[in-house]
């Protein structure tokens, strides 16, 4: 028999008892829709936060104050006060830095008109936008003659422009931080959320400024550099742990009281990360699959003691014992393969909207549609041979006694 | 067998094709179903049920025989023996010169698929399969197209006289209706031999008639039947009668 007769005849049976047919393959649906679903909302969610931490700027070095605990928690975040305003001229002049901004935050309430909000406010250099990857929209950015002087100019970013109603025209007029007057030059261009924090709803001023009206004191919280290639990144990474090892009189042996944080480390770190989460919930999901089988191998055990008789009259009219367990055998395939692919069609459903929601879009992966067919096609074949071996092994008289 | 045992010294060279030629019984070994000293033993836990009981026949080619006895005689037993359907407990069959004792459940199927054409008493038809579709499945086994199948079904079906219940379901039909499915079904792959387990049996007078006037007209064309039948008058129109008693012809 032609596996297009096969086939006919397995979708005749189905058709026949549609219900029963739905029921057998919900469990092949959930597994593959949810394995389908899960790799690609993980490869979304991996692309997403790497794409987020690209736009925090490329071949980035961020130097913090503090030490570095185990991995990536580190110890009272930003408290440290080991970092410098010098430290960070010092780092500027090391070959291989491209452009180097020193960060100095504190939140505080801004008030435009009526507006209000408290946001991040970040003292900073003329560098920060390119360091940052920040564009301006409207105005211009922090220039060093504001820097060196401390003057009070303020460039917002997008969404602290929108919370406070600021648009174009505003440009040039003042807005208050903490009841002090500052000039608004410019509003930055949105650049995207990364994991919960907007890096859209933002004050820059100079640091300067900050030392100034809010925070008299000579530390930073971090410094960041962007390096002028990637092949630097190491040396540089290595140059700056040296230099600040001996600006901070270090003695050998003990630990640093700052921390590097390299971004293509932090990349591979997510991407490893993710990549196992993955894993894990698509090995948690293939069980479902592995259920499926099973359900499928039930059903199918009690239809070939229901269709005892059938096989009995098959057989008795030319039917071989392999035309018989072909006919089962591919009766179960059909209900894997059909259960598969509505869900492969539910999985993409599933991450298309999740997708759409979280922002990340959607990605067709050919590879886990053809390996979740695949998967349901094994399961077919695994769990459909044993009932129709036993259908194959019949004997004729027996089975046509069968009541 | 007597002529594997003669062969050699009686024509000294010859293949096996000259082995009939070389046998000193011919109606034992021209015959086309050659049952010796069959039984067939049934073993219901402790009660064994002899239904057969040293059972010989031939049966030559074209020949038609009617089997006629009494109910629990045994002969739809020795009617599935000798549609390869079941197997003797001990005794020879041979088939067209073929030992049935050493074939594969494969080569029996085949058999049955290329030679045999076979009534149920009981129909026996796939329910929720359309008349057309039942007569068309020995096809689908001997590998025929669709196409072809489909046509053949149609054709047999007709001549049956159920060309306006082709797509009726079993469950939609009278038994005589469907006991002439089961008859196209067994016609419709042209078996040399056809077995007919009471044929007639639910059948009205004049369908009656005109079943046995098809067998008559296979018969005529060469077919080879057995018919089982409890009515005296078809086994009558039969040129050949075997009757069967306890398990034993008699
Ligand atoms: N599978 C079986 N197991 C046990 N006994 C059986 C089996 N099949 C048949 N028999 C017994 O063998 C005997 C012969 O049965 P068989 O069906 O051949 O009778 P029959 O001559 O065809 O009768 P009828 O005319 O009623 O169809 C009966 O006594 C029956 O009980
Ligand atoms: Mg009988």
């Amino acid at each position: 028999m032609s596996a297009s007769e096969l086939v006919r005849l397995a979708l005749s049976r189905l058709a026949a008892s549609r219900m029963r047919a739905l029921l057998t393959m919900l469990g092949i649906i959930i597994g593959v829709g949810s394995v389908v679903a899960l790799v690609a909302v993980g490869q979304g969610a991996t692309a997403g936060i790497s794409a987020n931490l690209q736009s925090l700027g490329t071949n980035l070095l961020t130097v913090n104050a503090g030490a570095s605990t185990s991995g990536f928690t580190r110890g009272a975040f930003g408290s440290a006060t080991t970092l410098t305003v010098d430290d960070a001229a010092a780092l500027a002049e090391l070959d291989g830095v491209a452009a180097l901004a020193p960060e100095l935050s504190t939140s505080a309430l801004v008030t435009a008109g009526d507006a209000n909000e408290t946001a991040s406010i970040v003292g900073t250099n003329e560098d920060y936008a390119r360091v940052r990857n920040y564009t301006v929209w409207q105005g211009s950015f922090l220039n060093g003659v504001s820097v060196d002087a401390g003057l009070r100019v303020a460039v917002i970013g997008s969404d602290t422009a929108t919370n406070l109603g600021l648009g174009a025209s505003d440009v040039g007029s003042d807005i208050r931080i903490a009841g002090i007057p500052f000039q608004l030059v410019g509003i930055l261009q949105p650049k995207g959320t990364s994991g919960a924090a907007s890096n859209d709803d933002i004050v820059l001023v100079p640091i300067t400024a900050v030392q100034h009206y809010f925070n008299a004191t000579d530390s930073v919280r971090s410094i960041a550099i962007s390096v002028a290639t990637s092949e630097q990144m190491d040396t540089v990474k290595a140059q700056a742990t040296t230099l600040l090892r001996e600006r901070h009189a270090i003695a050998s042996g003990s630990s640093d009281d700052f921390t590097i944080a390299d971004q293509a480390q932090l990349l591979e770190s997510v991407d490893s990360i993710s990549s196992l989460l993955t894993i894990l919930l698509a090995g948690i999901a293939s069980i479902s699959l592995v259920v499926g089988g099973i359900g499928i191998m039930n059903i199918m055990l009690v239809s070939v003691r229901e269709r005892t008789r059938e096989i009995g009259i098959r057989k008795a009219i030319g039917a071989r014992g392999r035309d018989i367990l072909a006919q089962f055998l591919v009766e179960a395939l059909t209900l894997s393969v059909i259960g598969g692919l509505i869900g492969v069609f539910l999985g993409v459903a599933v991450s298309m909207v999740v997708g759409q929601v979280a922002g990340w879009g959607f990605q067709f992966q050919p590879m886990t549609v053809l390996m979740a067919v695949g998967f349901s096609l094994l399961v077919g074949v695994v769990f459909g041979v044993w009932p129709a071996r036993q259908a194959a092994r019949l004997d004729p008289i027996v089975a046509l006694r069968y009541e | 067998m007597s002529a594997t045992l003669l062969a050699p010294s009686v024509e000294g060279r010859t293949g096996p094709a000259g082995w009939d030629h070389a046998d000193a019984s011919p109606t034992a070994d021209h015959a086309l179903i050659d049952i010796r000293d069959l039984w067939r033993v049934y073993h219901l836990g402790s009660v064994t049920v002899e239904a057969l009981r040293g059972v010989s026949l031939q049966v030559h080619q074209g020949e038609f025989v009617a089997i006629v006895g009494p109910s629990g005689s045994g002969k739809s037993t020795l009617m599935n023996i000798i549609g390869c359907l079941d197997r003797p407990s001990a005794g020879s069959y041979v088939l067209a010169g073929t030992s049935v004792e050493g074939l594969s459940d494969d080569e029996l199927a085949r058999l049955r698929s290329r030679e045999i054409g076979f009534v149920f008493q009981s129909y026996n038809l796939l329910a929720r399969t359309s008349a057309t579709d039942n007569v068309a499945t020995p096809l689908l086994y001997q590998g025929v197209g669709r196409r072809e199948r489909i046509e053949r079904s149609r054709a047999a079906l007709t001549e049956l006289g159920l060309g306006e219940r082709l797509d009726h379901l079993p469950s939609e039909l009278s038994g005589g209706q469907q006991q002439r499915v089961a008859i196209a079904r067994a016609l419709v792959t042209n078996p040399s031999i056809i077995l007919a387990d009471e044929p007639t049996g639910n059948l009205d007078t004049a369908s009656g008639v005109e079943v046995m006037a098809r067998f008559h007209a296979l018969h005529r064309q060469g077919r080879t039947i057995v018919l089982i039948t409890h009515d005296h008058e078809v086994a009558a129109q039969a040129p050949r009668q075997v009757h069967v008693r306890d398990g034993q012809l008699v």
